[in-house]
């Protein structure tokens, strides 16, 4: 666990000691805590060893320093997390959306939007198209 | 050549000629896929149907959907299937173009295809045998002959009803048209 103002330092000095590899970034929504947990997986070739790095923040305001600077190779997980989980990256250069053709009111990864209900509300409202007029 | 058939495919050349070269395109959303290829090759030999795959949308006249629609799939479909010479027949391969299969309550999967475009038959399994696809080309030609799969008949008469689908899904479509929209169509 690291602190969240202090993520980019702990990421550079895992960097330093040769976890030079970041295989991702990822997010769990931790509802029951109003948090979420951003999780950096790190590892090195040279020694063959994984690294895990989490840091918590809360759901409210849901912001953390992009990885960017230490990691090029985060601006796309960072891009995703932005769309799935509606976390803002600062200084991200481009937020823009990435894999999603609709525009959510909630992210839809995050754990309080209601799949069974949007799907109601969106795909079942659509009639279909009968063979007889 | 059944000699038997001679005075029948005279009548009708249209659904002869049609019938035994179905020009297939496949759209390769999902895990449906991963069945064809073993169709085409010489395992299975598609050829020995009439069934080539060919490269574009212009060439082709039977579509396969073989795996879930996303919303974003579903623009390209449209798209492809527009392109398509008539006539055309499109069917869905597995379950999730026919309801959702197990993305039914997925945030981001259109559920039913044939709210979008019309399909002339469909194909269960989750997913569906390779030999699956020979049986919905034989029971496609059966439909040829018999004057039912008439999807783009229905696509071009009920354009407006799709077409209206397509933009509450889709939001706004940046291309025009297919057929003139009649403005009381309701």
């Amino acid at each position: 666990m690291a602190k969240k103002e202090e993520i980019l330092n702990v990421l550079k000095s895992f960097r330093d000691k040769g976890y030079d590899h970041l295989e991702m970034v990822s997010c769990v929504d931790r509802i029951k805590e109003n948090k979420f947990e951003i999780v950096y997986i790190l590892s090195s070739y040279g020694e063959n060893e994984t690294v895990i790095l989490k840091t918590a923040i809360s759901r409210e305001n849901p912001q953390i320093p992009s990885a960017i600077p230490v990691f090029e190779n985060a601006e796309p997980y960072e891009r995703e997390l932005h769309e799935l989980f509606g976390i803002d990256f600062e200084g991200h250069p481009r937020l823009t959306p990435l894999l999603l053709e609709r525009k959510y009111k909630i992210p839809p990864f995050r754990k309080d939007f209601d799949t069974r209900k949007y799907v109601k509300e969106v795909f079942d409202e659509i009639p279909f198209i009968e063979d007889k007029k | 050549m059944d000699r038997n058939k001679i005075s029948k495919w005279l009548k009708e050349p249209d659904k002869m000629s049609g019938k035994y070269s179905l020009w297939a395109l496949y759209f390769c959303t999902g895990c449906g896929i991963i069945e064809v290829p073993p169709v085409l090759t010489s395992r299975w030999d598609a050829e020995r149907f009439g069934v080539i795959p060919v490269a574009t949308p212009r060439q082709a006249n039977l579509f396969l959907i073989t795996g879930y629609v996303s919303v974003k799939t579903l623009r390209a479909i449209i798209r492809s299937y527009e392109q398509m010479p008539e006539p055309k027949y499109v069917v869905g391969f597995g379950s999730c173009p026919i309801n959702g299969g197990m993305y039914w309550d997925s945030y981001n999967t259109i559920k039913h295809l044939d709210k979008y475009i019309p399909v002339d038959g469909w194909i269960a399994g989750c997913p569906p045998r390779p030999e699956a696809i020979f049986v919905a080309v034989t029971h496609l030609w059966t439909l040829i002959d018999k004057g039912m799969a008439k999807g783009y008949v229905k696509y071009r008469e009920k354009y407006e009803l799709y077409r209206r689908n397509q933009e509450k899904v889709l939001g706004t479509l940046e291309w025009p048209p297919l057929f003139p929209i009649k403005d009381d169509g309701k």
